[in-house]
């Protein structure tokens, strides 16, 4: 009989374990479909949104943004990743947390600040790149490359602790031989995941840019940027914008998985 | 004098000496064993020969040439670690080729040098498979096939027999005497069998915390052990 009761209960527990994961499910998916959902509403306007020569360019500088942080972002980040991964140094820990934990959880705003007040037009450094599209680059580059920097480093580590860079070593590789054909190619697959996530971070990044870069029309403003200054009377080019920046970020992802998959 | 001579060699960790003002003489065409038991230090001494870790002390000499100080790649070692190391994302060739494309040699000649190779550990028309498609008896070929294609100086292994299961370990055994024996070149192999040392030894070198005990043919070794625990180590089953 108790032992009956007692697999009644955890029966009981584990509905419940479901039940409150498909809270978080149906919340994430849901707030994903509604601007679907909003845009059958206002079909036509949405339609005739896309074709907004504001939103198109604005589109155009979200992308090509994007696109340069994520190549810097493998032109620095990678290297990066393999320096943390080899090297073992006095505040190793501390460094690391800096360049690569702290800009992912960093307020884009207070960044967007800073970069204002060291590339503004008081630098001290006298270089003025504020509102530019220089600007736009930088304040997504310093939220974005430590996606790929973190996933690159991690997959660096495990080759690294495999040995089979120093079996390289043996056979004659020298370190950047060993690098080249050893850690490159076995560490692609993450190198992309990171590139994938920092491209999409980098598609919907607000607070650095809003400050740093401000928002000029045809020369600074971006979709995210576009976005919040339409936010407050809910246009349909703003709901044509969302729909825009989060179906490019949300493709990325997919095709990058299913890339990795294979 | 060819052949590999340690001289008073200290190795380690950080600040933990392993290997301790350890000297030994492998002659240039000499099989030698190195046996002990876990902890001992023999992987230890292995990976300082190869240079990945330098010794605080001592002096290696490869072939009257002092290498102690060389970086890794410049050696001319063949190392073959205890799980083969081999590159995953590489084809069977492409490992066996690494060494020979790393020296810049053109592709006619490594691949004919690698096809060569791969026949004479038995793994003809083996070259476009993956690691991951081999048996372990098939990987640990293709790893002493890619650590011999460089012609190596001096040959390095680190429990070779460790992972074949115990069915085909005797051929697979059997296969590598042969190889030793055509090679002709010093041959440093650690482990910790008792078995597996006395059929491949010319020579056994007992090594215990750091140190080596007792050096000799296996002959010697067997019928006079210094100590108890090199006889036990030795003849584990014995009485007495």
């Amino acid at each position: 009989m108790n032992y009956i009761n007692k697999k009644n209960s955890t029966k009981h527990l584990i509905i419940v374990l479901y039940a409150l994961a498909g809270v978080l499910l149906c919340f994430s998916i849901l707030t994903f479909l509604y601007q679907y959902i909003a845009a059958v509403g206002s079909f036509r306007g949405v339609v005739s949104a896309f074709g907004n020569n504001r939103i198109l360019t604005a589109l155009w500088l979200s992308l090509t943004s994007a696109f340069i942080v994520a190549i810097l972002s493998i032109l620095l980040g990678v290297p990066l990743a393999y320096f943390f991964a080899m090297k073992d140094f006095p505040g190793k820990a501390i460094i690391e947390t800096l360049a690569v934990d702290v800009p992912q959880t960093f307020p884009p705003i207070a960044e967007g600040m800073i970069f204002l007040l060291m590339f503004g037009k008081d630098s001290p450094l006298h270089i003025n790149l504020a509102f530019t599209f220089t600007a736009l680059v930088i304040a997504k580059l310093f939220i974005c490359a430590p996606f790929v920097v973190s996933f690159t480093a991690r997959r660096f580590r495990e080759i690294k602790q495999s040995g089979i860079n120093l079996t390289a070593r043996s056979l004659g590789a020298n370190p950047f031989q060993v690098f080249m054909t050893i850690f490159l190619p076995l560490g692609l697959k993450d190198i992309g995941a990171g590139v994938a996530l920092c491209w999409s971070r980098a598609m919907g990044e607000l607070g650095g840019s809003l400050l740093f870069a401000g928002v000029i029309i045809g020369k600074t403003e971006i979709i995210p940027t576009f976005i919040a200054t339409q936010a407050n009377t809910l246009t349909v080019e703003a709901l044509a914008a969302t729909i825009l920046v989060t179906t490019a970020s949300t493709i990325a992802l997919i095709s990058f998985k299913r890339l990795s998959n294979k | 004098m060819p052949g590999l001579s340690l001289q008073n060699i200290k190795s380690g960790y950080d600040d933990k000496l392993i290997v301790k003002n350890l000297s030994l003489d492998v002659e240039a065409k000499e099989t030698l064993v190195l046996m002990g038991s876990s902890g001992s230090g023999k992987s230890t001494l292995l990976l300082t020969i190869l240079g990945i870790l330098k010794p605080s002390h001592g002096k290696i000499i490869l072939n009257d040439k002092e290498i102690t100080n060389l970086p890794i790649e410049s050696r001319n070692i063949g190392y073959l670690p205890q799980d083969y190391g081999l590159f995953p994302h590489m084809s069977v060739i492409d490992n066996v080729s690494y060494g020979l494309r790393m020296r810049g040699i053109q592709k006619k000649e490594y691949e004919s040098s690698a096809e060569e190779i791969l026949e004479l550990v038995e793994l003809k028309g083996y070259g476009k498979r993956k690691p991951k498609e081999l048996s372990g008896g098939e990987r640990q070929r293709v790893g002493l096939a890619r650590a011999l294609a460089i012609k190596p100086d001096l040959f390095l292994l680190d429990e070779p027999l460790s992972n074949i299961d115990q069915a085909t370990k005797m051929d697979v055994a059997k296969q590598m005497k042969e190889l030793f024996r055509k090679l002709e070149i010093p041959i440093i192999l650690v482990t910790h069998n008792h078995e597996d040392a006395l059929f491949l030894a010319e020579r056994l070198a007992i090594m215990i915390d750091g140190k080596i005990e007792q050096v000799g043919s296996v002959d010697e070794v067997l019928k006079n052990p210094k100590t108890k625990f090199i006889k036990r180590l030795l003849m584990p089953f014995a009485e007495g």
